[in-house]
């Protein structure tokens, strides 16, 4: 049986002559958290727009909880909920009335819809302002209502677009764990996100995009061990010479990766401090600053980019 | 908890047309009513042209050339309700381009309903929100201002409705206007831009024949002179010339913007 509620195959998107998507495919089965990881700009929201049909890809075929998202648009959007980077209410209407709307556009009788909207404003604690303007609402309740929207309609398939950005820490653990019971409820789950800590809390499995390619897929253990588990910046005192420190590396069979005034490179254990400060004294260089990092969405990065070199 | 955030007991598939258009255009007049600032202040500056034109243009009354017997107010106010209903029209834009703005507009996007019907519930509410303003309007200017033109209420009304379509017809134009530029501050001004020149250069507030011989050609092939002469006619009891024509021209301005407010929209945000 073919259980697969998102199917992507080799997806392309260009705007204008940016590729923002170059041939990504993913598959996620039922029931499960994808996360997708990526900078701004990797192409995550560009995917999320293809996905929930609003943007028709330029080449290859998606499919989602079985349906076609260009000839069977209508038959996916009764089936998914999006929660965007931004609150998507109506300022003008209550919360209440916002989730009334919703239910009504899907299809449910007014009966039904006002049952499902207090069902919703319940578990998402918005009760007490259920028939305020959404408009005076706090950051934190906008986010929360937007989430109840993407719910209304019991939907198989959500997709989540960065919900946790600008949320405080209490709120997005709050968020976490509405993700985690929707899972159980057995949705299935698109999040995407810049943040590895939230991908390897709520995800099965991760897919890593950078500029509209897929770099790694993986669950957050096998990336992790893809990654190393740390990296290294080497600050300098004087800039002009990174270059030379950066060949100095190199020759000691690392992979640094310079920044603005620094180099960072990815290592596999502490004792590769060592290597680093061997290298730079070779070369006669001192470092201002040496620091050990823990792997971060960058040293993902870091790292795919020193394989593809 | 026993309830469940998403299993469901019921699947909820979709909806009508009909009823796409009624929920959503229940929606924006709901709005609109929870916030009936809006029709207050949009009928402020039709207001104010009216007290300041009735007043500086009264004189032209007296003119030659000028309608006799018919006092300015009379003359003036047909204008000021084709005026009110060609700002509203580009209200409905500027509410277009709001939705698009903070959001909603995805959310619809996302959801099993056709494209249509949210351009036309937007269409519907303005012209709901439209004909409150021109009531609004009608009432000033008979309470304050003494406008009892010759053809009574049959007339006045008829031109009320009159203006009504036109407003609907170039209503459309703006939603397609809106759903290219998506950008409020541009369609403010691109519709300043066409529609107040437009408006001067036409019968509205004075006869064209007392207009200078450039103007006067620009006033006889302005759209505008059309629906202004006809709600005129209409108000004042004159033989009624330019309703078909001012109709045919909304309902041609109407079918335009709806092919390409539909094709814009449908464009990603």
């Amino acid at each position: 049986m073919n259980d697969l509620m998102i199917k992507a195959s080799d997806v392309g998107k260009a705007f204008g002559d940016r590729q923002a998507l170059d041939g990504v495919s993913i598959a996620v089965p039922r029931g499960t958290v994808l996360g997708l990881l990526g900078h701004n700009g990797a192409g995550k929201t560009t995917l999320v727009n293809v996905l929930t049909t609003m943007l028709p890809p330029d080449r290859g075929t998606a499919e989602v909880a079985g349906f076609d998202v260009v000839r069977e648009a209508h038959q996916v959007r009764s089936r998914i909920g999006l929660t965007g980077q931004f609150a998507a209410v109506d300022e003008g209407l209550s919360g209440l009335d916002n989730l009334v709307l919703i239910a009504r556009l899907l299809g449910a009788s007014t009966r039904e819809a006002r049952a499902r909207a207090a069902e919703l404003l319940e578990l998402f604690d918005l009760v007490d302002a259920a028939k305020r303007p959404s408009r005076t609402y706090s950051g934190g309740m906008r986010r929360r209502l937007d989430l109840a929207a993407s719910l209304v309609g019991h939907p198989e398939v959500i997709f989540l677009d960065e919900p946790t950005t600008g949320l405080d820490p209490a709120a997005r653990l709050g968020l976490w764990e509405v993700v985690e019971r929707l899972v159980t409820d057995g949705t299935t789950v698109l999040l995407t996100t810049q943040y590895l800590d939230e991908a390897d809390r709520l995800a099965d499995s991760i897919t890593v995009l950078a500029q509209g390619r897929v770099v790694a897929t993986g669950t957050s253990a096998e990336l992790k061990a893809q990654v190393g588990q740390r990296s290294v910046t080497v600050t300098l005192a004087d800039r002009s010479d990174l270059p030379k420190a950066q060949e100095a590396l190199e020759r000691a069979g690392l992979h640094p990766v310079p920044a603005a005034d620094t180099l960072t490179a990815p290592v596999t254990s502490s004792r590769e401090l060592a290597v680093v400060v061997r290298a730079l004294d070779e070369v006669g260089l001192e470092a201002t600053e040496l620091a050990l990092g823990e792997p971060t969405l960058d040293d993902v990065y870091l790292t795919l980019a020193a394989h593809a070199a | 908890m026993t309830t469940t955030l998403t299993a469901p007991r019921t699947r909820w598939r979709g909806t009508d047309v009909f009823t796409q258009v009624l929920v959503l255009t229940q929606r924006s007049l709901r709005t609109l009513v929870s916030d009936p600032r809006m029709i207050v202040f949009s009928v402020l500056q039709p207001l104010v042209m009216l007290t300041l034109f009735s007043q500086i243009f009264a004189s032209i009354a007296n003119t030659p050339g000028f309608p006799t017997g018919v006092s300015y107010i009379d003359f003036l106010m047909p204008a000021i309700l084709v005026n009110t209903a060609i700002q509203s029209a580009l209200q409905a834009g500027v509410g277009l381009v709001t939705d698009m703005k903070n959001g909603v507009l995805a959310r619809f996007r996302s959801l099993p309903i056709r494209v249509g019907s949210v351009l036309v519930a937007r269409s519907l509410s303005d012209l709901v929100r439209t004909a409150a303003q021109l009531v609004l309007m009608m009432l000033f200017a008979i309470v304050i201002f003494g406008f009892s033109p010759a053809g009574g209420v049959g007339g006045v009304l008829a031109a009320l409705a009159l203006s009504l379509a036109v407003g609907w017809g170039l209503g459309w134009v703006f939603l397609a206007i809106a759903s290219w530029l998506r950008n409020a501050e541009l369609m403010q001004t691109v519709g300043f831009l066409a529609m107040f020149p437009l408006m001067f250069a036409s019968s509205a507030y004075v006869p064209v024949g007392a207009l200078p011989g450039w103007l006067q050609a620009v006033a006889n092939v302005n759209p505008l002179t059309y629906a202004v002469d006809a709600a005129r006619a209409l108000c004042l009891a004159h033989p009624v010339t330019g309703v078909v024509s001012a109709l045919t021209i909304s309902a041609a301005l109407g079918l335009v913007g709806w092919v390409f407010a539909v094709r814009g929209f449908r464009r990603p945000l």
